[in-house]
């Protein structure tokens, strides 16, 4: 099969398994209630507080509002779909299916950041026209690249967690503890300057803490574009880095599933 | 060359027992079983619930990884070559899970069919076929949902079909279906054969595998102890009759002590709405009979039959009365 047929049927998958979590998704209520009306409070709460504060403390607020959203929803929803593919029993045909698994969890992880990013863009919108309070964009086209990439980043991120899955379906228990890691870790709510010196290093190897510094600087204009496009070039980075390490990570995992039998849940 | 060739094939699975001194436990699934089945045979794998069919079946479907032995389906390496084997099997696992309840008939089947490489244009007139194929044309745009069990299981063996695979491997395909379905089910099987699919079918109800299977293997506690074409296999129990006692609340120790007769090979009880049916295998029906309602004396009683053996009771001699 040639390269460019190969990845021209995987993106096919892809999106065929972004268009099935998607309408999937909106046949449920919980799931609705999570992208809709969660996201419309925590908007106008947020807004409401810092109707009195200066714009681009507004907006770094936003972003990392919307950063935690973007995460949570990755891990939780992205996480869960796995194991919800195990109680279904549908992880069984997919992982004998001919295409990737990684394809699959791609196509799934996309539709979940999607569905985040356009909740929390619409929910934002809303309610700051609503209230009148209007929240600027410094750099909108380096904001929009941003935005690009951090949705590639977290898919990329999101195979290497979405494959431990794969492994187990106990690690879902790990899942509340792994979501305020990150939190802390990438900056999203305050700069990791706070944090012990010991702990950058783990920072700088998580791609949501470029993913926010990227779009915090784009945002509010604190950062320089040299400071933000040396952001994308370390997102790019370690995309690369994730994607490559999650084909082998994959191709271990499915094989120790199979060994353990793990793939189904009886 | 057989399409499907197994060679001592082996699983075992590690558990824990105990809570604070956790003690690790080996249970041997499948205890090297080998059988070989030719391009577009019918085989079935028949033997009681915890044998080792779907185990078996999930070894050479690639979804487990045998401790022992080896299978090659259509040549190829269950191990090895999994990702060669992938493309051109089917299989479907009793039960309704593994379908999207949320979807309709034909985004599942649309779905599938991405994952297995059909060209869009291809499953375009593909799916309709096959929904036609299994009866779900007029429901095909309902959500899976709503299904009866026997719709979702039919719609389980189109997306097996949906890349017209040369084997199949189907895992008690008529479980918990209504008379109705199973029969409609079976003729979709029968249909698969007519079209030369090498088709492996495993099952628990005898009369299935003797109006379908070319070929049985009985497999019990992970081994297989017979295999041989129906017929054969029904040859081996001519010496015996089965007597049949309607009977209204034998005590277990009656039972128990019917078991011990001598003229009594082995007896099973089944529960039939307020009575049961005693089933005695016995090379001595006529001396069996009297001795047998001599021991049920005082029990409300109906009918007592002795009828030739059938493949159910070579089975149940086979795998020991269970």
């Amino acid at each position: 099969m040639s390269l460019l047929k190969s990845v021209k049927q995987n993106l096919r998958v892809i999106f065929m398994a972004f268009e099935i979590e998607f309408r999937q998704s909106f046949t449920d209520a919980f799931v609705l209630f999570g992208i809709i009306v969660q996201p419309m409070i925590v908007a106008f709460m947020a807004l409401w507080m810092l109707r009195d504060q200066v714009a681009d403390y507004a907006i770094f607020v936003v972003v990392g509002s919307g950063m935690t959203g973007l995460w949570t929803t990755l891990l939780f929803q992205g996480g869960n779909s796995i194991t919800g593919e195990r109680w279904t029993g549908t992880l069984e045909p997919l992982s004998c299916a001919p295409a990737p698994l990684r394809a699959v969890v791609s196509g799934k992880l996309l539709a979940s950041i999607s569905q985040s990013l356009l909740s929390i863009a619409f929910c934002y919108t809303f309610i700051s026209l609503m209230m009148g309070l209007p929240v600027s964009i410094a750099k909108p086209w380096l904001f929009a690249g941003s935005i690009l990439l951090t949705v590639v980043a977290f898919i990329a991120f999101g195979l290497i967690i979405g494959s431990l899955f794969i492994l187990n379906p106990d690690v879902q228990r790990f899942q509340n503890g792994l979501e305020f890691v990150v939190y802390i870790f990438s900056g999203f709510l305050f700069p990791i300057a706070l944090l012990p010196m010991w702990t950058t290093p783990l920072s700088y190897i998580l791609t949501p803490y470029w993913a926010a510094r990227a779009l915090h600087a784009a945002s509010s204009g604190s950062g320089s574009n040299g400071e933000i496009y040396f952001c994308w070039a370390m997102l790019i980075a370690f995309s690369v880095v994730y994607a490559i390490a999650s084909k082998f990570l994959f191709k271990s995992i499915l094989r120790k599933a199979r060994e353990d039998a793990t793939l189904n849940m009886q | 060359m057989s399409a499907i060739e197994v060679s001592n094939l082996q699983r075992d699975f590690q558990t824990t027992i105990g809570v604070f001194k956790r003690k690790k436990k080996t249970v041997k699934a499948v205890q090297g079983i080998s059988f070989e089945i030719a391009d577009g045979e019918l085989f079935g794998l028949l033997g009681p619930n915890g044998a080792g069919k779907t185990t078996s079946v999930k070894m050479l479907t690639t979804l487990l990884i045998p401790t022992g032995g080896t299978a090659r389906i259509l040549g190829l390496d269950i191990i090895k070559d999994a990702e060669q084997v992938r493309p051109r099997i089917g299989f479907i696992f009793g039960g309704e899970r593994g379908l999207y309840w949320r979807l309709n008939a034909t985004d599942n089947l649309r779905y599938f069919a991405s994952l297995y490489y059909i060209d869009p244009a291809v499953s375009k007139k593909r799916i309709p076929y096959l929904l036609e194929m299994v009866g779900l044309k007029d429901r095909a745009d309902e959500k899976v949902e709503g299904y009866s069990r026997g719709m979702r299981q039919r719609l389980h063996i189109a997306r097996a079909l949906l890349h017209d695979p040369e084997v199949l491997f189907l895992d008690e395909p008529t479980m918990g279906l209504d008379p109705v379905g199973a029969r409609e089910l079976r003729q979709t099987v029968r249909n698969l054969q007519s079209e030369k699919k090498t088709i492996l079918l495993t099952t628990h109800y005898m009369f299935e595998a003797d109006a379908l299977c070319q070929r049985v293997a009985v497999i019990n506690k992970g081994e297989i102890v017979a295999m041989d074409t129906p017929t054969k296999i029904k040859d081996t129990v001519n010496d015996l009759s089965v007597v049949e006692i309607e009977v209204f609340g034998i005590p277990p120790e009656t039972f128990e002590k019917i078991k011990t007769l001598p003229v009594v090979e082995s007896a099973s009880v089944e529960d039939r709405d307020q009575r049961q049916l005693l089933l005695v295998h016995t090379s001595k029906s006529a001396e069996a009979i009297p001795l047998l309602i001599a021991e049920l004396q005082g029990l409300k009683m109906g009918k007592v039959t002795a009828r030739e053996p059938t493949l159910e009771d070579a089975y149940v001699r086979l795998v020991g009365g269970e």
